[in-house]
């Protein structure tokens, strides 16, 4: 059995930081019906082709034209159903109606008032359906000064505080994340406010409205750093990869052999020191008083990452690794995507990728989710067992069998711009 | 009913692999009983400190990651601290587990046994790497996580024009390693609390921390997929496999800005607008670039973002956003998190809240919720809990011993 089996959820989401939570959700089993129109579409369903074959790109066939390839689009949609409908039309927004009437909650990620201006906000939706979870997930929140303010992940991450917390001391700029953390954290909370309301909703019977944000998780991450300008008046200072608040040197990244090949190197006690110490050899600097202990290592890092580097320069990342963690220090390979998928045996042995049929492309490798149930079922295939949706590829199943319309009915809808 | 949750008991064993999936819990309204060592968690020494006072009672750390829990002590290694263990894992609705590896198994509480004991138990395992495979007993931390996940490979500063690097990939602070990992493992429990709603039946879910990181990057995994092609590391914006324009720049105050100028029709006008306003849009208002097609070279990217560049570069770092934001351009100061302390968007939503640490005689201002519900309102107390506040409260409560027995279980130093 799949843990949200019976929930169907109408998403009205696009990107990746409500879209992704949804792909978690029918991970869980809901039956997810992504509602889509093609005078607006998912700019990420023409972005990144999934090449046909995926695997050799140089000979892949390619169609720009096809809304069904894109790459981010497919894995960040994977086990939900599609329908394509015109929310603008007024017969499509009765029609999107009849499917909240049997649905349990509806998301979408528009900026804050566009739902009330279609007329299909809660209000409106709670009308159709007394019990209806309604999520909204705009960049800011639908409360407060900001309503009409834009945000994607980068956004998310710079005015929060989390792109200040990453990178060398000043005077280097921030480094960031190098990507949307927070378009993946958005989804976390996306399906983290659905989930708790589902909760809440099989315990008192009772819906609910709730007003999310993209960044409030953001500032939700930072309350150390909060608290330690409340408590000690101190600003946030970027230090590296060097640990700031739990005592632990060497801590950081060394160079290794290979182009742009990194090992990181954390030792956070001094069993650990004496351990990394006999791999290096003994070399005689390490017994210098300056970096006899760990308060006496902290102030001297400077020096200790170029012993360290000269060690690991020469040799092969993996082979640190490999020798450091036998001694029982924590070490590991700075992985790329290529790593992840080839090298890395224990993602292997967890089953991380599974091949999972797209309607157009054909199967292609997805990340699955994160956790394994006991009994529970639970995989990215999801209820459909498949990848994304094309567009509108499952109107026959929500459009007849959902909401028992007739053949003739959907053929007059679909002439008219409905669906 | 008040919280989301406040029909839910949680237990939590373990370290910082799995407070911030009890925070969560804690937050959403779930009763939450964080046990600990006696003497106290060794979380508690991480900072900083109030005061910088390094003391188990004063860590910033704890505090943050353990809000809105209680607290008790326990020796589980101790006969007597098993047997008041597992009257606690009766009557539990959620175990969060971080302990390592085999720690209740060699205990006795195997999942057999934790079920015959309670049949409806949700129990959330949080392992650096899963509890089989090569790298099982490997040792992980923070950065470590950060590493191997593939977050830090995306992270850092430009290459030189030969694409080499002279800076190494760089991990984001503030131990993400634990927010990525129990954001996952408190959805997937939600997931199962959900079931046993329906079925009364609870489950075993693993979480690795390894696997959940990995899942957590972005698109990297598809671009090798589809191309073949590794990510370049490059400042402030996103990695990808050749360089492109920035959209950090550097401000008269010495911070920055982050600029994504929409995709999206209007974008370029609206960017056009207001450099306009601001006196730098030099010929980028002329017929030359009304057409899109005028707008795709990288020519004309360098043009467009250097006088975005040269905006900023006339900008403090609150000005000019918000009346770029009003004309619909994604762009923002890059703020400490404490300069969010005063924002009106923020204090509208009561985003930050006053928490009262009575023993300490004032408040502190804590991040309160990440979501708003008029409904099941977030938590917003207690702070986290002093080392076995909670033990009389639990044990006498809960487990029904005297005040005697709790005396000599606190002599025997089992809790």
């Amino acid at each position: 059995m799949r843990p949200l089996e019976g929930v169907r959820i109408a998403d009205l989401t696009w990107l990746m930081a409500g879209a992704g939570g949804l792909k978690l959700m029918s991970a869980l089993g809901a039956e997810v019906i992504r509602v889509e129109w093609h005078g607006r579409m998912d700019w990420l369903r023409f972005h990144a082709q999934t090449p046909i074959p995926y695997h050799q790109p140089d000979h892949a066939e390619l169609d720009p034209q096809s809304p069904n390839r894109g790459g981010y689009f497919n894995a960040i949609n994977a086990g939900k159903y599609g329908i394509s409908l015109n929310v603008k039309h007024p017969e499509g927004r009765e029609l999107f109606k009849r499917l909240v009437a049997v649905s349990d909650v509806v998301v979408e990620s528009f900026t804050a008032e566009t739902m009330d201006k279609l007329g299909l906000g809660y209000e409106v939706l709670k009308s159709v359906k007394s019990d209806i979870i309604y999520y909204q997930q705009p960049g800011w929140g639908k409360k407060g000064p900001y309503v009409k303010y834009a945000s994607y992940g980068p956004i998310a991450q710079g005015v929060s505080g989390l792109t200040e917390q990453s990178g060398l001391p000043d005077p280097n700029p921030p480094a960031g994340w190098g990507f949307s953390y927070m378009d993946w954290s958005g989804a976390y909370y996306c399906a983290i406010g659905m989930l708790l309301a589902l909760n809440y909703k099989q315990a008192t019977g009772k819906g609910q409205y709730i007003d999310g944000s993209q960044i409030e998780p953001a500032i939700y991450m930072t309350g150390t750093a909060i608290l330690d300008y409340v408590a000690n008046g101190r600003h946030w200072q970027r230090s590296g990869n060097r640990s700031q608040f739990r005592p632990a040197a060497p801590h950081g990244a060394y160079r290794c052999t290979g182009a742009d090949r990194w090992v990181a190197i954390a030792v956070t006690n001094e069993n650990e020191w004496r351990a990394l110490v006999r791999e290096m050899g003994q070399p005689g600097w390490a017994a210098d008083p300056k970096f006899a202990t760990m308060g006496a290592r902290i102030p001297n890092q400077d020096e200790l990452d170029r012993f360290i580097e000269a060690w690991t320069k020469d040799q092969d990342a993996y082979a640190v690794q490999e020798r450091l963690q036998k001694a029982g220090v924590p070490a590991g390979v700075c992985q790329r995507a290529q790593d992840r998928m080839e090298l890395d045996p224990q993602l292997k042995h967890l089953k991380w990728m599974i091949p999972l049929p797209h309607s157009e492309v054909g199967p292609w490798p997805h990340r699955d989710i994160a956790w394994h149930f006991a009994n529970l079922q639970s995989d990215q295939g999801g209820p459909t067992g498949r990848s994304a949706p094309c567009y509108g590829e499952d109107n026959d199943y929500v459009y007849g069998e959902l909401l028992k319309l007739t053949k003739a009915e959907q053929d007059r809808l679909r002439r008219d711009g409905v669906i | 009913m008040t919280g989301f949750l406040s029909h839910v008991k949680v237990l939590e064993l373990g370290d910082e692999k799995g407070e911030f999936c009890g925070k969560l819990f804690a937050g959403a309204g779930a009763d939450v009983i964080k046990v600990e060592p006696p003497g106290g968690a060794g979380t508690r020494g991480i900072g900083p400190f109030y005061h910088d006072e390094s003391n188990p009672e004063r860590s910033l750390y704890f505090w943050h990651f353990n809000f809105g829990k209680r607290g008790i002590t326990l020796d589980i290694n101790t006969a007597e601290g098993r047997e008041l263990l597992s009257g606690l894992l009766a009557q539990t609705t959620v175990v969060i587990d971080s302990l390592p590896l085999d720690t209740m198994e060699n205990l006795g509480f195997t999942w057999d046994a934790l079920q015959k004991l309670n049949p409806g138990l949700v129990y959330v395992r949080i392992t650096p790497f899963g509890r089989s495979g090569p790298w099982r007993d490997y040792k992980a931390n923070d950065l470590v996580h950060m590493a191997l996940g593939g977050e830090m490979m995306h992270c850092g500063y430009d290459p030189n024009p030969d694409l080499t690097y002279d800076t190494p990939p760089i991990s984001a602070q503030m131990w993400h390693s634990s927010h990525i990992a129990g954001n996952q493992a408190f959805i997937a429990a939600l997931g199962a609390l959900f079931a046993r709603g329906n079925t009364e039946a609870g489950d075993y879910i693993d979480i690795p921390v390894h696997q959940a990181i990995s899942c957590c990057t972005e698109h990297d995994v598809e671009c090798f997929l589809f191309t073949g092609r590794p990510y370049l590391r490059l400042t402030g914006r996103h990695a990808r496999p050749e360089p492109d324009a920035p959209t950090q720049y550097k401000t008269k105050d010495g911070r920055y800005h982050c600029i994504i100028v929409n995709p999206f029709a209007g974008g370029f006008e609206a960017a056009v607008e207001l450099l306009q306003r601001k006196g730098f849009a030099d010929d980028l208002g002329s017929d030359k670039y009304k057409d899109p097609e005028n707008r795709k070279n990288r020519e004309f990217h360098h043009h467009f973002y250097g006088q975005i560049g040269k905006c900023v570069a006339a900008s403090n770092l609150e000005d000019t956003w918000h009346e770029a934001q009003d004309l619909g351009i994604p762009w923002v100061p890059v703020r400490k998190p404490e300069e969010n302390l005063n924002d009106p968007q923020w204090q509208t939503r009561q985003t930050f809240g006053e928490v009262e640490h009575p023993e300490l005689g004032r408040s502190f201002t804590y991040p309160r919720s990440p979501m708003l519900s008029d409904e099941c309102p977030w938590s917003t107390g207690p702070r986290a809990p002093l080392i076995g506040e909670h033990n009389e409260a639990v044990f006498g409560g809960m487990l029904n011993r005297s005040a005697d027995e709790l005396k000599r279980l606190r002599e025997r130093k089992v809790i």
